[in-house]
């Protein structure tokens, strides 16, 4: 059984279910003055309890310690947690992603203390960028004592329906986790939505590169496939007004949908629709407002409402207004392939129907039979040289998280070079997937 | 413009990144001390060069390192210009060294008018201090970078003091109240590069800047950059969104140098190329700039201290490694 989740990205949103959290960072001396948690709007930070301690250590970029770690430091900060009686408890330290030592050290020695602690890491986030790195790390912990809430409801739910398979929850790349890694790592589910319309329409169609536009009521979502996995954005991605850098989904959205307002001559389409009020405001429902999916009506493509509401429209606007729509289409699809190549298209969702001629943008033409129902597995980017140390130990924690060694193989590998610097530092970060264990 | 307060600050940090053609690193973290220092102290008052006595005694406050490094290793609260006027209740000059981002100290207007760097100071995170006395610009830039890498990639400086004198001679003005303006109209008129370029027509034509203008869109199709000597070089290459034509080719030595179709060349420093997100105009920094990516790409003419002959001779094509003459921007698209 595999399942999409926005219970966590909503609770973040709606700033619930978060439980207290204490912040550790390690970097002093550097950073002084500029506490954890600085750049996050205040209404979130009153729903929950945080407290926040800066540590010294860390390591500069080539390795260097920025300070010795001070144990009777780390001894004062354990102790006022203890006192405090906080379980959730986070972990950053400056280029952890580079050496993860001091994080480790210090999560190890606050086990000892208090063996009940729920610790997440900042470096098992990967990527450079500690204040984005951290933020990620404080949001997955204090969402800690929701997800075992949700996971054991979902397991609950499986098993009073006599479902005893196992049971997985996808993430933000497209890739699945398993019942105990999403109780660890909830955030990566933060945009496991649009990943699932994606993955839905691989599944769907078997087609491992292509375009996939999905089409509703107010916007037509195009993403693109590599590998049958979601192409992931560059952009820092805002999260309920915090600043991570989880990598999501290349998303391009159009201002159009069967909800789209349409100009008296057909020229114009979107962005603004009528949303859910189609059905009230639409032409064919009786309303006064001019939508794409009257011109559909019109067009004699599909027969929905009362077609004889729409007699008065001229035929000129009718096939404007269709021209209007597949030039949008075809420009913006245009816009997504990877290089010149041709590519298939996929067309999913409510609105696929609007698309009543072919696409130019599309070497092919694919609409799939349920095409409004999507689930999820994994993604890639390729890129060059590996190193193997590196590649085994992320199979290692792929299989540990349900995949099947036989299939696991590399899709990414970052390198994060520091410039200005002569034989700089070089990051490296390697992803791999694979197909689920039976 | 009299003050730069709490309000001016976003749209500070989005004009002063786009002036930076790529390079001068991720403005989010700067963006948080200043405000945390402005929260405590007030605004900061800011000063036209021309206002300032010529008796009075100037000093630049920056930082020297590689952008990427300050992405981990933050600085503290007591760094930077903005920063450091604020908590000692001076006023800013509204100007630079620059007006976009340059690697070396030796290509600064401060430098080309004749200005020495030192004596100049430098200070690493931990509060470590070396003080530097050179002979020529050229070797406090060895000398300042070697400092920056031993203590973590980045430090921050106090060098050029000069008098009010020649800070006239030397600076470029307004630069610090024009990245508010910029950033203002990047942020009213946010979206496609189609509508953003004639807003930016108007708001360079009448700055020190001059010309603008849009020389591409497309999608990043490839991105390769490697550390040569200290830099981030390479090349990217955008196509256009249907594939066809020409694609441009962007020569990267941390900011974006030089911009080819083929054998023509479509702007080169010192003028300034600037890429920047192709739906929204938000400028993409050099070490984000991603295979796949929907890109417009702008060109606008270097202020006028550039081209005059004694600072070709700091900021030509040849001064980077590239085999050409200089043409400038308006120059090359009559």
């Amino acid at each position: 059984m595999m399942i999409g989740t926005t219970q966590f990205t909503n609770a973040i949103i709606e700033r619930r279910e978060l439980s207290d959290v204490a912040v550790i960072r390690i970097g002093l001396p550097s950073g002084r003055g500029m506490p954890p948690m600085i750049d996050w709007p205040n209404d979130i930070k009153a729903t929950f309890g945080t407290h926040i301690y800066m540590l010294h250590g860390g390591y500069l970029y080539d390795g260097w310690p920025i300070a010795e770690m001070r144990e009777a430091e780390i001894k004062a900060v354990i102790a006022d947690i203890s006192r405090k009686g906080i379980k959730n408890i986070a972990i950053a330290s400056a280029f952890s992603p580079m050496n993860n030592a001091p994080e480790t050290q210090v999560a190890n020695a606050i086990r000892n203390e208090i063996p009940d602690a729920r610790i997440t890491l900042s470096h098992l986030f990967g990527r450079l960028g500690l204040i984005e790195r951290e933020n990620a790390t404080i949001m997955n912990t204090a969402l800690l004592p929701f997800a075992d809430k949700v996971v054991s409801a979902f397991l609950n739910a499986l098993s009073v329906r006599g479902l005893n398979c196992p049971a997985y929850i996808s993430q933000n790349d497209g890739t699945l986790m398993n019942a105990d890694f999403v109780r660890a790592f909830p955030a990566l589910t933060f945009a496991s939505g649009p990943t699932n319309s994606l993955r839905g329409a691989y599944k769907l169609t078997g087609l491992q590169d292509a375009i996939v536009v999905d089409i509703g009521g107010t916007t037509s979502d195009i993403g693109v496939l590599q590998g049958g996995f979601p192409r992931e954005s560059n952009v820092i991605v805002d999260i309920g007004g915090i600043r991570t850098n989880f990598r999501m989904p290349d998303i391009l959205a159009v201002g159009l949908g069967g909800g789209s307002k349409v100009s008296d001559d057909g020229s114009q389409i979107g962005p603004h629709s009528v949303g859910h009020n189609l059905v009230t405001e639409g032409l064919v429902f009786g309303g006064d407002v001019l939508t794409t999916t009257d011109i559909l009506v019109a067009s004699g493509a599909a027969e929905i409402g009362d077609q004889t509401k729409l007699a008065h429209l001229p035929q000129k606007t009718i096939k404007c207004a269709e021209m209007t729509l597949h030039k949008m289409l075809n420009d913006n699809i245009d816009m997504m392939k990877p290089g010149g190549k041709d590519m298939p298209v996929i067309l999913v969702g409510g609105g696929a129907i609007l698309v009543t001629q072919g696409l130019d943008a599309a070497s092919k033409l694919h609409r799939p039979k349920h095409a409004d129902v999507a689930n999820a597995i994994g993604r890639s980017t390729p890129r060059e040289d590996a190193i193997a140390q590196i590649t085994q130990a992320a199979i290692t924690r792929a299989v540990d998280a349900g995949a099947d060694q036989n299939t696991v193989r590399t899709i990414d590998i970052e390198e994060t070079a520091i410039p200005y610097m002569d034989e700089g530092a070089t990051r490296l970060r390697v992803k791999v997937i694979g197909e689920l264990a039976s | 413009m009299k003050e730069i307060g709490l309000h001016d600050l976003d749209d500070l940090a989005l004009g002063s990144v786009f002036l930076a053609t790529g390079g001068g690193g991720d403005p989010h973290i700067p963006l948080l001390i200043a405000r945390e220092a402005i929260k405590e102290h007030g605004p900061v008052p800011l000063i036209k060069a021309e206002h300032v006595s010529d008796e009075a005694y100037v000093v630049p406050i920056g930082s020297v390192g590689a952008p990427t490094v300050s992405l981990e290793l933050l600085p503290s609260l007591d760094e930077a210009s903005l920063v450091a006027a604020a908590g000692k209740g001076l006023p800013v000059i509204d100007g630079d060294g620059m007006g976009r981002a340059l690697p070396e100290a030796q290509m600064m207007s401060y430098a080309i008018a004749g200005v020495k760097p030192t004596p100049a100071l430098a200070y690493d995170y931990a509060g470590n201090q070396a003080t530097f006395q050179t002979d020529t610009t050229e070797v406090y830039e060895r000398h300042i970078r070697s400092y920056a890498m031993a203590a973590g990639g980045m430090v921050t400086t106090v060098e050029h003091g000069m008098t009010g004198a020649e800070l006239k001679q030397s600076v470029i003005p307004g630069t610090v109240s024009f990245s508010v303006k910029l950033g203002q109209t990047l942020r009213e008129n946010r979206g496609r590069a189609e509508a953003l370029i004639s807003p930016l027509k108007d708001i360079f034509a009448s700055s020190i800047y001059g010309e603008c203008r849009l020389i591409f869109q497309g999608k990043v199709t490839d991105k390769s950059t490697r550390i040569i000597g200290g830099y981030d070089v390479g090349e990217a290459t955008i196509n256009h969104f249907d594939g066809a034509g020409e694609p441009l080719k962007i020569s990267i030595k941390n900011e974006y140098l030089l911009a080819k179709r083929g054998n023509r060349i479509v702007a080169s420093v010192p003028d300034l190329i600037v890429i920047v997100e192709y739906e929204t105009g938000t400028p993409i920094n050099a070490e984000r700039l991603r295979y796949g990516q929907r890109v417009a790409v702008f060109a606008i003419g270097c202020p006028k201290l550039y081209r005059s002959k004694a600072a070709l001779k700091a900021v030509a094509p040849r001064c980077f490694g590239f085999d050409i003459d200089y043409v400038p921007l308006e120059e090359l698209h009559k």
